[in-house]
């Protein structure tokens, strides 16, 4: 009886394909695995975005407007919402002149957990933590 | 931790390969990872086989591509399907795909 | 021995991914591990029934059949199958449907996973 970390690891831009929405929202749905799971078991992603992946953390995405589908800020201030950890490589914002003051916050839905900017050095060390990594 | 990343492709992939670090280190070159084990792009290897780690190539990938063992990087070991599950199961603990 | 899930969200056509997910799950089960798929993105085309095999083209419904034979758990991300035109009824007998805590669940109780992308 133990519940696993999982390091999702998201370095492909938004929107061109769907692929770093999927890693969002295979993370949010740890929320109902324990329903496949004995007691006790659970999974615990971590959500890292890393080189371009990063580029998706930036807020004011217009994908519903423009495409008639969820952004992927909806998905992760969802996230944020379900108390996901997300991490932003600062060294990839700073690469490409992103500010934070530009990054996704999920407090006006009245989440309490905010997408952390730390050093690949940090996501070095979840990614060691983790029992699986899955790239996205 | 034990990595072993699958490389799967030949241009795209070395930024996230470089940056990853692991006690042991193992690249799978597949698909179109198999040319960092076989072209040398002016006259250099890829820069990828001067990590700290174990190098193997696809050999079904190679052939695949017109490739023969004669052109492969002697850093780098031909392996087979199950070879990769050995390799997978016993040697490493955590695989990626990139 | 062990089990692997494997995790598949490129398509079918117009890549190598899956031809390579179907050959290493077919090499687990000759090492005697247990093998799960998972199908999510483009890879849910995998388990469609009645694909034409023409030679410019992977194909894996033969394959599909031969592992499930074998004991393979294959299961098909229900949303992203819908989302193609994909019904239940038009894969492969034996495919599981669900969504994407199947996938964690499997992964919980995995000793190794292989996550290949989507293109």
């Amino acid at each position: 009886m133990s519940v696993i970390e999982v390091g999702f690891i998201i370095q492909r831009p938004p929107y061109k394909s769907e692929t770093s929405t999927l890693g969002v929202t295979h993370a949010i749905s740890y929320q109902v695995v324990d329903m496949l799971l004995e007691e006790g078991q659970g999974v615990t992603p971590k959500v890292c975005f890393i080189g371009e992946g990063v580029l998706n953390c930036i807020s004011g995405q217009k994908a519903m407007e423009n495409y008639g589908v969820t952004s992927i800020e909806s998905h992760i201030k969802n996230a944020l919402l379900v108390d996901l950890d997300l991490y932003v490589c600062k060294e990839d914002l700073e690469r490409f002149g992103i500010s934070e003051d530009r990054l996704i916050d999920a407090e006006d839905m009245g989440a309490d957990k905010k997408l952390q900017v730390v050093p690949f050095s940090e996501i070095q060390k979840i990614l060691n933590n983790s029992k699986h990594l899955l790239v996205f | 931790m034990k990595l072993c990343i699958f490389v799967n492709d030949f241009k795209t992939v070395t930024d996230t390969v470089e940056r990853l670090s692991a006690e042991k280190l193992g690249l799978i070159f597949i698909q179109n990872g198999v040319f960092h084990a076989t072209i040398k792009e002016n006259g250099k290897s890829s820069h990828l086989l001067e990590k700290p780690a174990s190098f193997y190539v696809l050999a079904e990938d190679l052939a695949t591509r017109g490739l023969t063992d004669a052109d492969v990087d002697k850093r780098v070991k031909i392996v087979n399907y199950g070879d990769v599950v050995d390799l997978i199961f016993n040697e490493y603990e955590k695989i990626i795909w990139l | 021995m062990g089990t692997l899930t494997i995790g598949c969200f490129a398509s079918l056509v117009g890549s190598k991914s899956l031809d390579f997910s179907l050959k290493l799950a077919k090499a687990a089960l000759d090492k005697g591990h247990k093998v799960n798929i998972w199908l999510s993105s483009n890879a849910t085309i995998m388990a469609k029934a009645n694909q034409k095999h023409l030679k410019d083209y992977s194909h894996s419904e033969k394959y599909v059949r031969e592992l499930l034979e074998r004991g393979v758990e294959i299961c098909e991300c229900e949303a992203c199958a819908l989302a193609r035109g994909i019904q239940k009824a038009e894969t492969v007998e034996g495919v599981e449907w669900s969504a994407m805590h199947w996938y964690l669940a499997k992964i919980y109780n995995s000793d190794r996973v292989v996550h290949i992308g989507g293109e």
